[in-house]
């Protein structure tokens, strides 16, 4: 197989499939079920993770003209972003069933970011990476407007889409200016001409650009207005899918670029960085506290764990890749698993919103309230799951690094952040008002979506009491990526 | 000449933008943005990118804009109806957006130097080598990006797709 | 034994869990009791054999397992440390294993005769298995993010527990408290883990202690610090000043669950730490004053405020907080084995107290309330008489167990080269007099007098008991009480000391763990002035029964009249000095207000108000894509957007770099 071929592997099998689903659309009648385009969706994401395990046997490829790179590090994101679209897909399969007409469509956007996000982790190439987010956002812009004929959706949608387009502005902007600097868009090699650039602010301001692109698609403050809102009117399956993969496809952009692309910049960054951790971090718990809408509140709690992340970023070079793939992963199984629950729980109507809502849940349905319940431990950071390890790690990569107060701040944080999970959780675990309604008495757990649950759960609880698998392929991915050129530790300061 | 082509036409965009920001009539900004973007050639041409300032004409002006132009009047939009935005837009926007231009501006005035300049008569008397340098990294060094397009450009067809047809 | 046996122990009582939590739910209760008690019966046993093969001569002085899971021996490898999945018994972990899986077997005893009418039989039986798993976890754990685990675990488990009455509002909210408080207390363990990890490049106590051991050089420094940050994690574990809070309120679960947990072991776990890394806190005399003060104001201030409550298991829980504060002030003074002493004492006499209490509530169907007792004596007199040996040994009456222990650690302080030892030995002094007081006068309000209570034959009390009138509990209640009866009577001759003319046993048997290598006892004191202070602290204990008896017993009115005449003193004590409050005040309200103004109305509120007015647009087709571009609510998001892109980009340029 050639080396492009190789290298494109599962970016190819997922665009086949996607476009195969496009293809057979039309040819199902139209009344009928669109589940089987949802199981073919299924196989192509399965057989694109095998795909990127098998490229894991070839060590570093180079393909296109130095524009993709393919190693440990991007077949790390490869595989955590197809088990998350997996999950999705398995816990929508029945979500638009007898719904909406257009769930063809629904799984071929799916298979099409994946697509979009994949390209992003493999890429060295500003101008890849920029396509390739293009494709992932607007897949998810679409996608985040799917439950059609609520206000509420399309609001969703058209603010995700404008405010995207306008942060995605600056990333391009911060390209450019990059290229103006370093005369070049590959990372290897502006991380090779900053040393000699005329132009050293410059290449700061394209810097911040890029920060601020990227900032807006994980959802850091204060770049994060959009967060709740979205999340609120898109389908839950949705908000569990774009609250972790795509996140976890910029965070692998933003780790290249800072890591292998400036890391000379680094005394730059990572006080910027410090202060969008911590500034994340807060904002995220504190307007926690405040929702009472589930989905809400998650996406505060969404922003808040981008805070985390980030924290590991001013870990460098020491053990900040690694800690957060570590914490990507653990994030990622956990808020997809309670989104997955929170699927499960609504339907397509959502009519199960706010946390009083919840009361009574494991009265009704004592599985899926423990299953929830334990996401929220896991969320909190309870030790025996992935995000106590995840948070361990980060703070402790962070506090290694020298950066105490940052450490403090997170902890603090952690600590504000288990009021509002409890808030849910006690809901869940208390009896319903007096006023009985029959809001979960339409609930049913297909088996598709208990395999969603069963995968999510496992993956948490794992990454718990058994952190060293998923650690040390972190490890190896940090150093696929570790900052070769960062030895010349040359000071960007003015 | 360059310097006068640059603030004539650099002038004519900056008032387009203005004007498609403050006319009420879609038709009307619509046809401002014409204006931006046939100025926005003429700028990429007297820094002797010919390629782009021909591409620019005919992809903006031409065919992006008659698009805009046909969903405005497909729509029957008519004058917009002014809202008040809310407070926050201005306490927030209003100085974000100037901060922004004055670093960007203190950014290029401390770095203008060492961007050197650009002799016009140069460009324009080798012409041929510009679109060869183009076409050397666009189907060379960034073939990838540029046949990924294609798969951007069909998510956006099926959004558009998606977003238009009515329930059923 | 074989070390590997090790992971029986927390492994059985795990089993119960799983099968009760999942199955329980459909099996009959006789079926669910036998699948949580055997297991912990099993564990017992397991430790009854450890403690002889550990006692044999020549035995090691500890022993450790590790665990491999999935091939890989340890547990978490990252670079620079790694920590194992490692168990290690030695004679301190010997004794809170007993206390662990003895007392705790008990109460698991007692409780299948007081949850006998409660609705979720198994889930109370699979949430104590649970406990009992992860409590231990941490006395096993051989490192400190095991013990971390452990710690989260038991946490996790209380909180459950306390909220098991989940349809009643105060156990949920009651629940939360201690969730949330003892978060906080977790804030400083885990910093004191990643200065231990940044220090020493190991979580594993040999590593550390060891490398301590070596460095005598060390003194304060970064020691200090971890040694403090430690502290903050047992206040909140051990409910000491300022994180206590949550405790009193612990009290709305059941029973048996005040007893084993919010007494006998996991409010513990902090002494059982600063403990097990006193090599830590030996170098740190900064650190272990502020141990010895924080334990001698809170055994001051809990017990001023048990002297005024009703409630006759807050009376206990305040005393529990009281009780706890000996033990900190103990280890402050250096003398972790008179800690870990009182420990095992206090754990046999205050789960005595409290299932002893709980047989009284259980008797008088729900009933908390001291001021609705009285008289008791002759209608439950198993009750009466165990629960007597538990006052008499709380109240430090020889030889009782809680006399060799409490004095031990006042003897420690008086001697203690600490230069405010004597003040500390004071404070210890009136504490005990004042622990006399309350604990007689409970004794008396409850099972002397007149009878106030009204005979209930229905069954709406509290815990909805469903028998009618006044009864002494049934055997499989009363067994433990006395049990645990015996054991407060004889449970601390094991560490009598030589003046009184005994050996010290457990003196000599902690001996190997908690050999003291910085500070040293250096006033050598004769025989003569321990028992001298034996029979002060004597004295002010019968003190303390006097005023009972004579306040609460002999003129029962007058009581009421000292407090008519200082009202103001008396409603700051009753209202437990509106710490609460003042908590309530300083920290949540203005961190709520804080929240309210700066993210509602800046951020939030206008949002909010935005999409409830767009949602009640409809929406369809493309003319709507118009119209929603004109929301006010996306401008002002992008006006956000840009001023936080020009504070990025302005940090970026013109920021300091670090």
């Amino acid at each position: 197989m050639s080396p492009n071929v190789l290298a494109l592997l599962p970016e190819i099998i997922l665009t086949i499939t996607g476009v195969l689903v496009m293809v057979a659309e039309p040819v199902l009648p139209a009344g009928q079920s669109r589940k089987p385009l949802g199981v073919l969706a299924i196989l192509g994401t399965l057989a694109a993770g095998f795909a990127s395990w098998y490229q894991l046997g070839f060590g570093t490829i180079h393909a296109y003209f130095n524009t993709i790179q393919v190693d440990s590090f991007s077949v790390f994101f490869h595989l955590l972003i197809a088990a998350i679209v997996l999950v999705t897909l398995l816990s929508s399969l029945d979500y638009f069933e007898g719904h909406a007409s257009h769930a063809g469509e629904y799984f071929a956007l799916t298979l099409f970011g994946a697509t979009g996000m994949m390209l992003m982790t493999c890429s060295v190439e500003l101008l890849m990476v920029f396509v390739g987010l293009e494709i992932s956002s607007i897949s998810t812009y679409i996608l985040a407007g799917f439950r059609k004929g609520q206000a509420s959706a399309t609001e969703s949608s058209i603010k995700y889409f404008l405010l995207g387009s306008f942060a995605t502005a600056f990333f391009l902007y911060g390209i450019a200016l990059a290229f103006g600097s370093t005369g070049s868009t590959r990372i290897d090699v502006i991380s090779q001409n900053l040393a000699s650039t005329a132009t050293p602010t410059l290449a700061l301001l394209s810097l911040a650009l890029i920060i601020i692109g990227i900032g807006f698609k994980v959802s850091a403050a204060p770049f994060h207005v959009w967060t709740p809102d979205v999340y609120q009117g898109a389908p839950a399956p949705v908000v569990g899918l774009m609250s972790t993969a795509p996140k976890a496809a910029a965070f692998a952009v933003l780790l290249r670029i800072l890591f292998s692309g400036f890391p000379s910049y680094e005394p730059r960054w990572a006080s910027l960085i410090w202060i969008i951790a911590a500034l994340s971090m807060t904002v995220g718990n504190l307007g926690a506290l405040l929702q009472r809408d589930v989905k809400r509140m998650l996406a505060y709690s969404s922003i808040a764990h981008a805070g985390y992340l980030l924290v590991a970023y001013t870990a460098f070079p020491a053990d900040g890749i690694a800690s957060a793939c570590f914490y990507t992963a653990a994030y990622a199984a956990m808020n997809v698993g309670a989104f997955t629950v929170i699927t499960q729980i609504g339907g397509y109507r959502e009519n199960v919103r706010t946390i009083e809502d919840y009361s009574g849940l494991a009265l009704k349905r004592p599985v899926l309230a423990a299953v929830l319940g334990f996401f929220l431990l896991s969320l909190i950071g309870i030790p025996f799951t992935g995000g106590f390890f995840g948070k361990f790690y980060v703070f402790s990569a962070a506090l290694h690094a020298g950066h105490v107060w940052l450490a403090v701040i997170g902890l603090l944080n952690s600590g504000i952040a288990c009021f509002y999970y409890l808030r849910l959780l006690a809901s869940l675990y208390s009896r319903r008002p007096a006023i009985e309604d029959n809001l979960f008495d339409g609930i049913t757990v297909t088996l598709p979506a208990a395999l969603a649950l069963t995968i999510t759960a496992a993956a948490t609880l794992l990454l718990g009491i058994a952190p060293n698998q998923v650690l040390s392929l972190a490890q190896r991915s940090a150093a696929a990526t570790a900052p070769g050129s960062a030895n010349s530790t040359t000071n960007a300061s003015r | 000449m360059q310097l006068a082509l640059f603030i004539i036409f650099g002038l004519l965009a900056v008032a387009g933008a203005i004007n498609f920001l403050l006319q009420r009539h879609p038709i009307n900004s619509a046809l401002s943005l014409i204006v931006v973007m046939m100025s926005l050639a003429v700028l990429y041409w007297s820094l002797g990118a010919e390629f782009l300032a021909a591409a620019q004409v005919i992809v903006y002006s031409g065919a992006v804009m008659v698009l805009f132009v046909f969903v405005v009047m497909l729509l029957n939009a008519g004058e917009e109806e002014r809202t008040h935005g809310s407070r926050a837009a201005y306490f927030a926007g209003i100085p974000g957006a100037t901060a922004i231009f004055c670093l960007l501006s203190f950014v290029f005035l401390t770095n203008g130097k060492a961007f050197g300049s650009t002799d016009l008569i140069n460009h324009l008397t080798h012409t041929t080598n510009n679109i060869a340098e183009i076409s050397q990294v666009l189907f060379r060094d960034l073939l990838l990006p540029f046949e990924v397009t294609s798969v951007l450009i069909l998510v956006a067809i099926l959004g558009a797709v998606v977003l238009a047809r009515k329930e059923q | 034994m074989p070390a590997d046996f090790l992971w029986l122990i927390p492994l059985l009582p795990f089993t119960g869990f799983l099968i009760n939590g999942t199955l329980g739910r459909r099996l009959p209760r006789p079926l669910v009791a036998a699948i949580a008690l055997i297991p912990t019966a099993l564990s017992a046993i397991l430790w009854i054999s450890l403690w002889f093969s550990m006692k044999a001569p020549g035995a090691p002085e500890s022993i450790q397992s590790v665990a491999s899971l999935f091939g890989n021996t340890s547990w978490i490898a990252i670079s620079g440390f790694h920590v194992d999945f490692a168990f290690s018994v030695d004679h301190l972990t010997l004794i809170m294993l007993g206390v662990v899986t003895c007392v705790g077997f008990l109460i698991h005893l007692y409780s299948v005769g007081y949850m006998a009418h409660e609705e979720g039989y198994w889930r109370f039986f699979a949430y104590l298995n649970l406990f009992m798993f992860f409590m231990l976890v941490l006395v096993l754990a051989a490192n400190f993010l095991l013990l971390f685990v452990g710690w989260e675990g038991v946490g996790l488990a209380s909180y459950l527990l306390i909220g098991f009455y989940f349809k009643k509002d105060s156990a949920a909210n009651a629940g939360k408290k201690a969730f949330v408080v003892n978060r906080i207390g977790d804030f400083g363990f885990l910093l004191a883990m990643f200065l231990l990890i940044a220090h020493f490049g190991s979580l594993d106590f040999t590593t550390i202690f060891t490398a301590v051991n070596q460095h005598p050089e060390w003194q304060g420094g970064f020691l200090t610090a971890i040694a403090l940050l430690l502290v903050v994690g047992a206040t909140g574990k051990s409910a000491q000043i300022p994180l206590y809070v949550w405790l009193p309120d612990a009290m709305e679960g059941p029973t048996p669950v005040s007893a084993l947990i919010h007494a006998a072991t996991m409010v513990t776990a902090g002494i059982y730490m600063v403990a097990r890394s006193h090599a830590i806190f030996d170098r740190s005399p900064y650190a272990l004053g502020v141990v010895a003060i924080i334990g001698a104001a809170t055994a001051l201030f809990a017990a001023c405020i048990g002297m005024v409550q009703h409630d006759i298991k807050r009376v206990l829980a305040y005393s529990t907080v009281s009780q706890l504060g000996y033990m900190f002030l103990a280890c402050g003074v250096g003398a972790y084995t008179a800690g870990v002493f009182h420990l095992l004492t206090h754990a046999f006499f205050k789960a005595l107290l409290f299932l002893a209490a709980g047989s009284v509530i259980h008797a008088l169907s729900g009933e908390q309330d001291m001021r609705k007792m009285g008289g008791l004596r002759k209608r439950i007199p198993v009750t009466f008489w165990t629960m007597t040996m538990g006052v008499f040994a709380i109240a430090g009456l020889p030889p009782l167990a809680g006399f060799f222990s409490k004095d031990e650690i006042l003897f420690r302080a008086f001697v203690s080269p600490n230069p405010i030892g004597k003040l500390l030995w004071l404070v210890g002094l009136i504490t005990a007099g004042m622990t006399s007081f309350y604990m007689f006068r409970l004794w008396f309000k409850t099972f002397f007098g007149a009878e106030r209570f009204e005979e209930h034959h229905d069954s709406h009390g509290h815990d909805a008991h469903g028998h009618g009138g006044v009864h002494e509990s049934p055997l499989v209640m009363t067994l433990p009480l006395m049990v645990l009866a015996l054991l407060s009577i004889i449970g601390g001759w094991v560490g009598v000391p030589e003046a009184l003319g005994g050996h010290d046993e457990i003196g000599a048997f902690l001996e190997p763990v908690l050999s003291s290598t910085g500070v040293t006892v250096t006033e050598v004191v004769s025989h003569g002035t321990e028992i001298g202070l034996a029979a002060i602290s004597v004295l002010v204990a019968l003190t303390g029964l006097f005023a009972a008896y004579v306040l609460y017993y002999k003129k029962p009115g007058t009581a009421a009249t000292y407090a008519q005449r200082f009202p103001a003193l008396y409603r700051l004590v009753e209202n437990k000095f509106y710490i609460d409050e003042l908590y309530q005040a300083v920290i949540i309200t203005p961190l709520l207000m804080f929240t309210r103004i700066v993210l509602g109305i800046a951020i939030d509120g206008g949002v909010v108000g935005g999409s409830a007015a767009a949602a009640t647009a409809t929406t369809r087709g493309l003319g709507s894509l118009v119209r929603r571009v004109q929301s006010g609510n996306i401008r002002s998001y992008a006006g956000w957007l840009a001023l936080g892109a020009a504070a990025v980009i302005a940090v970026m340029i013109f920021g300091y770099t670090h």
